[in-house]
């Protein structure tokens, strides 16, 4: 998780918590959501990824005293909403690149 | 299937299980309850896809312990105790048992070459003699299994960090 570029369950799931905290099952379903079904994550996958970006510290966990233990939420750090931007930027020139050199070759 | 999902749970590394297990079953609960009311094609599928998930996962996470890349190390239990994990002396046992099979490899291409035609009838009870040693060998790691889980369980492993020096307040 050092570096870019990110794998698409972890970039859904760093999407899915960009907006709001979320809890595990949330996240799985606004994953597939956000990939309309094409993703659907297991929980095994769902807890690795989650457990390697809160280690890289890119998300924590919100501590709240009324929220069960089995459905706790996570959000962004700030170090995780700078390196999602930075991962977007990424995607964004990639898809620009692809846009001029499909166009140029149609024309 | 939530029974069994449960199991597979016991094939993470004690860390992960102590942090993420409960979390896991809750959101398994609920992808089950989902899914409960698709198709049959569907409930298969998602069976399968937790199934396979949960194994890479499990692999993951002890390569992951193995390779000690993680600060997260330190949560396991044997953490008192770190050489238990992957003593030096496992080296040189693997070296031995790897010295031993050679040699029961070449002990036996030279019994086959005395032998010859008599040892076809001792491939034939080869399978059954596998399958026994197999039996065997899967009785005996059950039963060291069991051993250090009971001792895991009474604690006594903590008994090497009592000082006896301290006077309890």
């Amino acid at each position: 998780m050092n570096s870019l570029p990110l794998t698409e369950p972890v970039l859904l799931v760093l999407l899915s918590l960009a907006e709001q905290s979320r809890h595990g099952y949330s996240i799985l379903k606004d994953v597939e959501q956000m990939s309309e079904g094409r993703v659907k994550l297991s929980t095994g996958t769902l807890y690795g990824a989650l457990r390697r970006l809160l280690d890289e510290a890119w998300i924590e966990r919100v501590e709240e005293d009324e929220s069960p233990r089995d459905r706790r939420p996570y959000r962004l750090t700030s170090r995780g909403r700078r390196n999602l931007q930075l991962e977007v930027q990424r995607l964004k020139h990639l898809t620009k690149l692809a846009a001029l050199r499909i166009a140029r070759k149609e024309a | 299937m939530t029974c069994l999902y449960r199991f597979l749970l016991y094939l993470y590394p004690p860390s992960h299980r102590r942090e993420y297990a409960e979390e896991m079953i809750a959101v398994f609960r609920d992808a089950q309850a989902d899914v409960g009311l698709g198709s049959c094609r569907e409930r298969i599928s998602f069976r399968t896809r937790e199934t396979l998930g949960l194994l890479a996962g499990a692999v993951q996470e002890h390569l992951r312990i193995f390779s000690g890349r993680s600060p997260m190390i330190s949560f396991t239990r044997y953490d008192m105790r770190p050489e238990f994990r992957f003593p030096k002396s496992t080296v040189f046992l693997m070296s031995v048992i790897f010295c031993g099979v050679m040699i029961a490899m070449k002990e036996a291409s030279a019994v086959q070459a005395k032998y010859g035609s008599a040892s076809d009838s001792m491939w034939r009870t080869f399978p059954g003699f596998a399958g026994l040693t197999f039996s065997f060998a899967l009785v005996a790691v059950a039963i060291v299994w069991a051993i250090l889980f009971a001792l895991g369980r009474t604690g006594v492993h903590r008994l090497a960090n009592i000082q006896p020096g301290l006077k309890q307040e």
